[in-house]
């Protein structure tokens, strides 16, 4: 049993977290880990949405949601969370960006930072699970769609324009089966014109 | 004009001086408190984002780490978390378990059979406290008759009669076991020392205090350990070592974000713990504050004939 580190606080992750750490296979050992997962998190925040593979990407998830929520805690005055930030983010600019956009978008937030999908695999291959990971409020389109019935799609495209001809073809039919009738009889007019209507309605 | 301000300064100076002075002898509270605190407040107005409040429950922290869980998520149980908490509440209303850190030194009382008072009493300085919950226990060090004694007892043992604090302070480091291997007058205290006790209200003090080590061999390779209570580590370090700790420096991990949080018990869930637990922790401080002071004025016994 050993006693909780209680010289710092930190915030909870909205995410499951793993009791221990994946090792990344690396020649450099624990140091090379680091720098696998300092490049990925830096990506991350660069491009907003990546590709990877699972393992690294669900590590580098973990990190991504720690320095976040760091920065959101402390601010930008705070000399550790900068030198944290500083070291995690290979390139400069990605500071500002994340004390001046990230924090402001995640401030309110009340669920994860970050959203890990899983993405398609290739056939017939033995790639290892491939995963995209992504920040919440990114300016890309939504990989999962929420609206299952949405009428843009193509699918249903076709079948509203195919609905629309067997309904213009049936009032065709109707329109000219609507002289026959008059010449047949006049006194059955009205009840077929009633029979019409109700045809046209369905 | 310029005259009489330079006098009206003059003599607000003075009286701001005086006023001190006596505000001082008043207080026991050292003037570097209130330089601290004036610092902070202006921190506070310089910095662009003010970050978010500390609930101050949070500090119980420092004074009782055993009533956080393992952080390791194995071994976590709500249930019995919770009910060790109970049960270490209602141990400490039995008996006084006071403040204390790593480096503070105390003297235990523990039922022994095979003493001659059935008791037996220890003093000695905390070198490691460790475990939670019911499990938590600490060691206390002491040299007895030039021969180094450790003595590792459980802080909720049923058979401690009375745990004492004698010196409230916490040294440089978390873990004090470099004492095995420095000069015996580090670990040193006499048995019958007088409780020195604190003005309420300061903060714990650290002692600075660097030990000397004794030449090699030593137990552990403490020139790796960045350990900063030793004064003397270089002079014993060979080509070799200075070479070997180099090699062994794991600067990266104090950026290792997930290491560090799996160390700790985030704050959601230390606020539920301590919300939980603090109004009873509140009412033992209170109680102790009374017997204390109680102890501190007790009026002299009337002597007969």
């Amino acid at each position: 049993m050993n006693q909780a580190e209680v010289s710092k606080l930190v915030s909870k992750l909205r995410m499951n977290i793993k009791p221990e750490h994946r090792r990344l296979k690396n020649l450099k050992g624990p140091e090379g880990r680091i720098d696998k997962l300092r490049k990925t998190v830096t990506g991350l925040i660069k491009f907003e949405r990546i590709e990877l593979n699972i393992n690294r990407g669900d590590e580098a998830r973990q990190y991504a949601e720690r320095l976040i929520s760091e920065a959101i805690r402390h601010g930008d005055c705070h000399k550790p969370t900068m030198d944290m930030a500083n070291f995690w983010l290979l390139e400069k600019q990605l500071v500002h960006k994340l004390f001046k956009v990230l924090v402001p978008r995640f401030e309110n937030s009340t669920v994860s930072y970050t959203k890990m999908i899983k993405a398609p695999k290739a056939q017939n291959t033995e790639h290892t699970n491939k995963i995209v990971l992504e920040l919440r409020g990114n300016p890309y389109p939504d990989l999962i769609v929420k609206q299952p019935n949405n009428r843009l799609w193509i699918q249903n495209v076709l079948l509203d324009a195919a609905k629309y001809d067997y309904r213009q073809s049936k009032i065709s039919e109707i329109a000219a089966n609507i002289g026959k009738d008059t010449q047949l009889s006049s006194s059955s007019l009205t009840a077929n014109n009633k029979g019409g209507t109700q045809k046209e309605e369905s | 004009m310029a005259v009489t301000l330079r006098k009206s300064t003059e003599l607000f100076t003075v009286a701001k001086w005086l006023t001190r002075r006596d505000c001082r002898t008043l207080s026991s509270l050292p003037e570097k408190a209130k330089l601290a605190s004036l610092e902070v407040t202006e921190k506070a107005e310089t910095s662009r984002r003010r970050p978010k409040k500390v609930n101050p429950l949070l500090e119980n922290r420092h004074a009782y780490p055993e009533f956080l869980p393992d952080p390791n998520p194995k071994w976590r149980n709500s249930l019995r978390e919770k009910l060790e908490r109970a049960d270490m509440l209602k141990r400490r209303n039995q008996i006084d378990i006071p403040e204390f850190y790593v480096g503070s030194i105390l003297a235990v009382t523990i039922a022994d059979p095979h003493s001659q008072g059935k008791t037996n009493r220890f003093v000695g300085i905390c070198i490691e406290r460790k475990g939670c919950g019911l499990r938590a226990e600490f060691t206390l060090r002491n040299v007895v008759d030039h021969q180094g004694v450790e003595v590792r007892y459980d802080l909720y043992d049923p058979t401690i009669h009375k745990i004492q604090v004698l010196r409230v302070e916490k040294r440089l480091d978390d873990k004090l076991f470099y004492l095995r291997d420095a000069l015996p007058e580090y670990s040193t205290f006499s048995f019958d020392m007088d409780p020195e006790i604190l003005p309420e209200g300061t903060p714990v003090p650290i002692n600075p205090v660097k030990v000397e080590l004794k030449p090699k061999p030593w137990l552990e390779r403490w020139e790796r350990q960045e350990l900063q209570g030793i004064s003397n580590i270089e002079q014993y370090l060979t080509k070799k070592d200075k070479v070997r700790r180099e090699l062994r420096k794991t600067p990266w991990e104090k950026y290792d974000l997930m290491k560090q949080y799996r160390k700790t018990i985030p704050i959601e869930e230390q606020t539920d713990i301590w919300s939980e637990v603090n109004s009873q922790l509140q009412q033992l401080q209170l109680a102790r504050k009374k017997s204390t002071r109680k102890r501190t004025f007790s009026a002299p016994k009337t002597q007969l004939g």
